[in-house]
């Protein structure tokens, strides 16, 4: 490699040590005429450079497989590092981070041969989240520990987003339809994707795969199957990342709830086809479009892996004026919003008056705040009961203006489902 | 990596074979240094001990000073001992046994010190080489020049490797 190689080998501090203490001795020596400490330096000044010889002589390719398992809160990483031919797997120094939203031990298992390290970690989510589980850094380093060398993978990080398992199946249900003319639509998709439709004229752009070859052959001119697509309605998630008087830590905490539940939102909608569009509302509203397919759904999940709070609380309105820019209205919204306060409601007003049909469902910060207490039995009990009772009443202050979900249960979005499924009016006062 | 899976700050094997390859000869080095009343073998026992223990404390904050004080009480004993073709051999020995105790870190897979052989005989040969040259060769001024302007040199040659880690890799074909 050149001087610009971007793996070069480096020198670790034990190195630097036997470099000088040798260097030392050698002094002492020369100083004393006395052969003796000559015979200590020797090894020191030399084991780093052999060292640095007997190793490879380039960052090292290494093939990384990681894997995840486990559903809902279990995390279980498996993976394995195999170096190429000539490099021992015993001389790689492996390091896994974990993820801060997960926990469990912070070292993984590792069990090393001559010929791979098998590596394996069992974490818990403690609460829904999406998260990446970085690629582990692997060194080569002499067994003395003077020399190493980062090595050369092309392994990608896995992302894994736990969400309450009621999520799964929630696409089911049917959604308001945004579209003209409502019904069968024509299939963009390639391929044998959707129902038989018909045949028609080829056209340019049709991929070699739709064209009827069969019927081209019998009438003698290029035609092509047409697919169509049951579209079963489309659905905006929006999020509400204003801070809160909770504080950073729980908003925080609230809000990576909130992006672990639309991912499993627009993902099992996606998964029957329907239109998902996304947004974030901090300072301002970004958004994902509506769109379908297995590109929408890496699309959202990037954006709300992004996604952060904001520090400044911004007017709803502009929220609504911003939603009905991008959406078309009557379009099925579900809002995330922890409703910590009173400036936190006003979302739903908004966008209902824009046009959209908006059900919340609110994470509680209860059950945070109140891991988080530090209040003896009697006194926590008193205070969970007024928390609780100031909680219910602004829920159903909520409800006045639209269907409002209390998801207090972080691992179950039952009352969720069970309302989107049977949409009931609920009084209030 | 064998360890590595084992709770931060927990007590480490401290491998004790090569343990026992860096005690025998540093402690023999150590009596035979010339401190009186034994001292230098209680020294090396202490320092192989305390290195020993920084290793087996698995605390990253403290085992990578494991091999200060052996080092210290390697290099006190070359300063101490007297001119002799034996205490020569003994402190090329004890800087040998202290490679490979180096090269059995608790923190890694084991069998360390087998997977360092190719590297531990660099310097081992260099030594062969030096001693022997003290033994056969006559002892006068040229050759000790000679001896002096060959450590001149690989002391020269290390640092400028040392300088330029670049020079150990390879071009990618």
């Amino acid at each position: 490699m050149s001087a610009s190689s971007p793996l070069p080998l480096r020198w670790r501090p034990l190195a630097v040590l036997l470099l000088v203490a040798g260097a030392a001795l050698l002094f002492v020596a020369v100083v004393t005429r006395d052969p003796t400490p000559l015979f200590v330096a020797l090894p020191l000044l030399l084991a780093p450079v052999a060292a640095a010889l007997a190793g490879p002589r380039g960052g090292p390719k290494v093939q990384i497989t990681l894997a995840v398992e486990g559903a809902a809160a279990e995390v279980r990483v498996r993976g394995a590092i195999v170096p190429e031919p000539g490099v021992d797997a015993q001389d790689f120094v492996v390091e896994l981070g974990r993820p801060p939203s997960l926990i469990g031990e912070a070292a993984p298992r590792f069990d090393a041969t001559a010929s791979q390290i098998d590596f394996r970690a069992d974490w818990r989510a403690p609460e829904p989240t999406i998260a990446e589980i970085p690629v582990p850094d692997v060194i080569w380093r002499d067994p003395l520990g003077l020399v190493e060398r980062e090595t050369v993978s092309s392994a990608a990080p896995v992302v894994i987003s736990r969400y309450p398992p009621e999520l799964l199946r929630i696409g089911a249900v049917r959604l308001e339809r945004t579209t003209p003319l409502p019904g069968e639509t024509r299939s963009r998709r390639v391929g044998e994707s959707g129902e038989f439709h018909g045949i028609r004229l080829a056209r340019p752009g049709d991929p070699p795969r739709q064209i009827n070859w069969r019927a081209t052959a019998r009438a003698g001119r290029t035609l092509a199957n047409e697919y169509d697509l049951d579209k079963t309605g489309d659905l905006l998630i929006l999020l509400d990342a204003r801070p809160t008087p909770l504080g950073p830590s729980v908003d925080e905490r609230l809000f990576s709830i909130a992006r672990a539940a639309a991912v499993g939102l627009s993902e099992s909608f996606l998964r029957v086809k329907a239109r998902v569009g996304v947004g974030v509302f901090g300072e301002f509203l970004e958004v994902v479009p509506l769109s379908t397919g297995r590109t929408q759904r890496v699309r959202i999940e990037a954006m709300l892996r992004a996604a952060h709070l904001s520090t400044v609380h911004a007017p709803a309105e502009r929220c609504a004026v911003s939603a009905r820019r991008h959406f078309p209205p009557g379009l099925t919204t579900v809002v995330f919003s922890s409703m910590a306060d009173e400036l936190s409601e006003d979302l739903s007003p908004y966008l209902r008056r824009r046009g959209f049909p908006v059900v919340v469902v609110s994470p509680s910060p209860l059950p945070i705040v109140a891991a988080a207490s530090r209040l003896e039995s009697a006194d926590e009990a008193l205070a969970s009961r007024i928390v609780r009772l100031v909680r219910r009443d602004r829920i159903a202050q909520a409800w006045q203006e639209a269907p409002a979900i209390d998801w207090d249960d972080y691992w179950s979005l039952g009352k969720f489902v069970e309302f989107v499924r049977r949409p009931r009016v609920r009084r209030v006062g | 990596m064998d360890s590595s899976h084992r709770r931060p700050g927990a007590i480490r094997s401290v491998r004790p074979v090569s343990l026992a390859l860096l005690l025998v000869p540093l402690t023999t080095f150590g009596y035979v240094s010339g401190f009186s009343y034994g001292m230098g073998a209680a020294i090396a026992v202490a320092a192989v001990a305390l290195g020993a223990g920084l290793r087996a404390t698995g605390r990253r904050s403290l085992s990578p000073y494991a091999p200060v004080p052996v080092l210290l009480a390697l290099a006190a004993f070359a300063v101490h001992a007297p001119v002799g073709l034996g205490f020569e051999f003994l402190a090329g020995l004890s800087a040998l046994a202290f490679l490979v105790w180096l090269a059995d870190d608790p923190a890694r897979p084991q069998r360390g010190a087998l997977r360092s052989l190719p590297t531990v005989a660099v310097p081992a040969l260099a030594l062969a080489i030096a001693w022997s040259s003290a033994l056969f060769l006559p002892a006068g001024a040229v050759p000790l020049g000679v001896a002096g302007g060959l450590l001149a040199l690989t002391l020269a040659l290390v640092a400028f490797l040392v300088g330029r880690p670049t020079l150990f890799d390879r071009e990618e074909a």
